[in-house]
């Protein structure tokens, strides 16, 4: 049993370390480095990079552009709501940050199986710093809708540091994009 | 009926009775002040009270006494316990005796409130500024405000195509009163004949045809088939925010996917009116300052994202005459020059049909938009008053100001 959670927590970490290379590629960007990649059956399916300076787009995080890779996929070859459904909800997502409150409901609604985050987001976090959108009852909330699935399961803390250090790299050489900060910057977490 | 704009606050109106929370304080010697706030401010900086000031001054016996606010209380009955080594070290150096405290817990929303939270403790107050509207509006924006609403239930309507109503955004610059972007529910598919028959219509309310993609002629004449009846009971079914799961039910115009899918997306299960407008928001920023603020390193990356096969789904609602004629008379011409340049949707205002579920609320946050106006509230999902209110999240970076819009009759309008 403890050899298998060894394999589980290496595995982790791989992914991890894909999603953290993400990141990188987004700091040389000069965006805010958080990464991400989307795994089916062990394998990377998907990745994804914050890129909201190059689209002028606040919303286009890691975790958005990922999932936008794969629904372009699926439907290229066809397959429809139902399946896709099926898929997401075999899917798990490993990002190098907490998905903010946005994130975390986007993939709530598309129903992944599981989110493993790097470091915390105690600004904006919403799997737990903020609020905790993966904990919600779908049936609740959308009464009526066939749908029975329950929110995802998360895991953080995965390689924490570092996540953290290339945050911190980045809010050390300045977001050229932001306008003048009021307060100065604190690095989350 | 007149219609009728009510601010929804960040708070429940039940909650804005003095609620405090304990802290641990103490008297200092004056000439310390400035040398104690900023090692304090580093050791416990206090995030989540920012409104309440860490010194108190009194006059007592016509002596000034000066206290200091150290940290929050732990709540235990031994009010030291848990203190951070650093604290510790600085109530011996300057021997200091702390003391429990009760502060505000919240900003005050009105002066009154304020002068009673500073008998706790003094807080800082600042007042709605009358350009957020909280305040009130004057007639004219109220009635410039309304028909930016009338603009969006007009872009919800069932139509020729949806068939039935969607949540519908549209993005105003509040100054010059012109339609930023605008877009509504794209989760579901249409039917594959139809949007290859109106992809020429661009995005931008104005010059669709420079639009990229905007190749094929207008077919205005287009013939459309009658659609099937709702087989649902649900009232809009089809409003993303009001139904998220929703997106999971085969679409009832195309069971079957189209065989080849020119445009990126038949249907997202994330593009809900406010994520769609927020990225006609942003492509308008590209299209009209195209160079990047940063680096020439990102021309490359900007080119590719501008190619035709990189802009997700290109389809919009073909409007009626009607609505071509409203959205002419929101939508002025651009001025392009850099100062006029946006910082995201900083100082923008979004008129939303219905109240934006938890991850376009949080979209808003991040794209910076100043207000948001809705008409009908979200008791599934709505995340501004409904089932969260994002608007009174402190730790959140950004703060828009709520409206709700009523009209009595507003449900006839859809």
């Amino acid at each position: 049993m403890a050899f298998e959670e060894t394999l589980i927590s290496d595995s982790n970490n791989a992914f991890m370390e894909l999603a953290l290379e993400q990141a990188r590629i987004a700091l040389e960007n000069l965006e805010v480095p958080v990464g991400c990649v989307i795994v089916e059956d062990g394998t990377v399916i998907a990745s994804g990079r914050n890129r909201t300076t190059e689209t002028r787009n606040a919303t286009r995080h890691a975790e958005m552009d990922a999932i936008d890779s794969l629904l372009r996929k699926w439907q290229k070859i066809g397959l429809d709501q139902f399946q896709v459904a099926e898929k997401f909800s075999k899917c798990d997502i490993h990002v190098t940050c907490e998905p903010c409150i946005m994130c975390a409901s986007a993939l709530f609604i598309l129903g992944i199986r599981k989110v493993y985050y790097g470091c915390g987001n105690d600004k904006f976090g919403g799997c737990g710093s903020i609020l905790s959108l993966h904990e919600k009852d779908p049936e609740n909330l959308s009464r009526g809708n066939p749908s029975n699935r329950k929110g995802f399961k998360c895991t953080g803390g995965v390689m924490a540091e570092e996540a953290i250090a290339l945050l911190r790299s980045f809010y050390e050489q300045g977001n050229p994009n932001a306008p003048k900060p009021h307060r100065p910057v604190r690095i989350t977490q | 009926m007149d219609w009728e704009i009510i601010h929804i606050p960040a708070k429940l109106p039940s909650s804005t009775e003095q609620a405090a929370v304990e802290v641990i304080a103490a008297t200092i010697e004056p000439k310390l002040a400035n040398t104690l706030v900023r090692k304090l401010n580093q050791i416990c900086p206090l995030e989540n009270l920012r409104h309440v000031k860490r010194i108190r001054k009194r006059i007592i016996e016509g002596q000034v006494e000066l206290a200091v606010i150290l940290c929050l209380s732990f709540g235990s009955s031994e009010h030291m316990e848990g203190m951070p080594n650093d604290l510790l070290q600085l109530i011996n150096t300057y021997q200091l005796s702390p003391f429990i405290a009760r502060v505000a817990e919240c900003p005050a929303l009105s002066k009154e409130e304020w002068e009673e939270q500073c008998k706790l403790w003094p807080t800082s107050y600042h007042p709605p500024s009358s350009l957020d509207g909280v305040g009130g509006f004057s007639e004219e924006d109220s009635q410039s405000i309304i028909n930016f609403m009338k603009v969006a239930i007009q872009l919800a309507k069932p139509n020729i195509l949806g068939g039935e109503a969607v949540n519908a955004a549209v993005i105003v610059d509040p100054m010059s009163k012109q339609v930023i972007a605008y877009g509504s529910d794209q989760t579901f598919s249409l039917p594959s004949t139809i949007i290859e028959s109106c992809s020429h219509i661009g995005k931008e309310p104005t010059n669709s045809s420079s639009q990229p993609g905007g190749n094929s002629p207008p077919n205005n004449g287009y013939l459309v088939p009658k659609l099937t009846p709702n087989k649902h009971k649900q009232p809009y079914h089809r409003v993303s925010c009001l139904h998220p799961w929703g997106w999971t039910e085969l679409n009832p115009y195309d069971p079957k996917p189209p065989e080849k899918c020119d445009s990126d997306y038949a249907w997202h299960p994330l593009r809900h009116a406010a994520l769609v407008a927020i990225e006609n928001a942003a492509a308008r920023d590209r299209t009209l300052f195209p160079n990047p603020a940063s680096s020439i390193k990102h021309s490359t990356s900007m080119d590719n994202l501008l190619q035709p096969d990189d802009i997700p789904s290109k389809r919009l609602k073909i409007n009626t005459p009607e609505n071509e004629k409203l959205i002419e008379e929101a939508v002025k011409n651009f001025s392009t020059s850099e100062t006029t340049r946006p910082y995201l949707c900083t100082g923008f205002d979004i008129f939303l049909v219905w109240e934006p579920c938890t991850m376009c609320a949080m979209a808003l946050v991040h794209q910076r938009i100043r207000r948001i106006f809705y008409a009908f509230p979200n008791p599934n999902d709505g995340a501004l008053g409904s089932v969260h209110r994002l608007q009174g999240e402190k730790s959140l970076n950004h703060h828009y100001s709520v409206f709700r819009i009523l009209a009595p009759s507003l449900e006839e309008h859809i």
